[in-house]
């Protein structure tokens, strides 16, 4: 899994009155919590474009006075119309403890089905998973070779070492479903 | 067109909107949306009229997402008729919506379709809207 380090100065002062001030000064209130100490801070919005505005899963390096804190992205806050971020929750990464993270599916293979005319969907982007760090990848590979017309892939049926996964073993993460082409060629085979 | 089966009071009325949407801000289900910038009832017509606008120019391709539901009833008095005798009859349903809400979502189309599709679709309402794209989009399969 990747990382993207970031440096956040603390905040002197709390509040929304104070917060409001520093977005106007162009930085997000943060907050890093889930070990021994909490951390308010503000970090430039810049930073956190690698973080959040990308389609892959990293996790975060926050430098505070010189200390570094690996951290996961649990919570982000925007502004309902202008999307603008408004507050940023960081969650720390405690060495030897699980983490559960949201990590995105990627397709791989050629389904069988897909060729005689199916039509390929994918039901979920992440996939909730929980593991230590250096076991969670970058994404979940399924493979699509053995899909045939009506056939799914469950999140059972899915395998990767050391790590569990979170979400309903039953859930369906691919599936390919019959078109009218494939129904229209079966019919005219009869 | 869309509108509730039931409805708890017939004549409602017509209450105040005076903020931000509350709720309904973020892309839930699609990678493409469009977000209203203004308060506004929205008809069921008009939420018809779009829907029918998008899928058009989608081609039926992908999928679309409505998210939002006309559920109040909206009285008028028929033409001509003098004031008083009580409160006209339920015309029509609408949406109430506040800056910030999502309206719809596509998905399934590339980026081009999906915002010209949607553009098309924002032409049909009563407000000003802004395409948006989920944040962790990528053109990817």
């Amino acid at each position: 899994m990747k990382s993207v380090s970031i440096s956040g100065s603390p905040r002197e002062n709390v509040g929304k009155r104070d917060a409001k001030q520093q977005r106007y000064n162009g930085l997000v209130p943060c907050v890093l919590y889930g070990g021994e100490n909490q951390y308010q801070f503000v970090v430039e919005k810049g930073q956190l474009k690698d973080l959040i505005y990308t389609p892959e899963v990293k996790y975060a390096i926050v430098n505070i006075d010189g200390k570094e804190i690996p951290a996961t992205l649990q919570a982000t806050q925007y502004h309902a119309i202008t999307d603008e971020l408004l507050h940023v929750d960081f969650l720390e990464i405690i060495e030897g403890k699980p983490i559960t993270i949201g990590i995105p599916i990627r397709i791989t293979g050629t389904s069988p089905g897909v060729l005689r005319g199916g039509k390929l969907v994918k039901k979920v982007r992440k996939l909730k998973i929980k593991g230590e760090l250096q076991n969670i990848p970058e994404f979940i590979s399924v493979d699509i070779s053995g899909l045939d017309i009506d056939n799914t892939i469950k999140v059972n049926e899915l395998h990767i070492d050391n790590i569990t996964f979170v979400e309903n073993p039953n859930a369906v993460v691919a599936a390919v479903l019959s078109t009218r082409n494939v129904e229209n060629t079966a019919e005219e085979k009869a | 067109m869309l509108q509730p089966k039931k409805t708890k009071y017939r004549r409602p009325q017509k209450g105040r909107m005076k903020s931000i949407t509350k709720r309904g801000s973020e892309i839930s289900f699609g990678s493409f949306g469009i977000k209203t910038l203004e308060e506004h009832w929205i008809t069921g017509r008009q939420i018809e009229a779009a829907r029918q606008a998008i899928t058009r120019y989608m081609k039926r391709e992908g999928q679309l997402w409505i998210r939002i539901f006309p559920d109040k009833p909206v009285t008028k008095k028929p033409a001509e008729v003098r004031m008083g005798k009580g409160k006209g009859a339920p015309e029509y349903f609408v949406a109430r919506v506040s800056p910030g809400r999502i309206l719809f979502e596509a998905d399934g189309v590339p980026f081009e379709v999906a915002k010209e599709a949607l553009r098309l679709g924002a032409q049909k309402l009563p407000v000003a809207t802004r395409f948006i794209v989920r944040r962790d989009y990528s053109e990817e399969i």
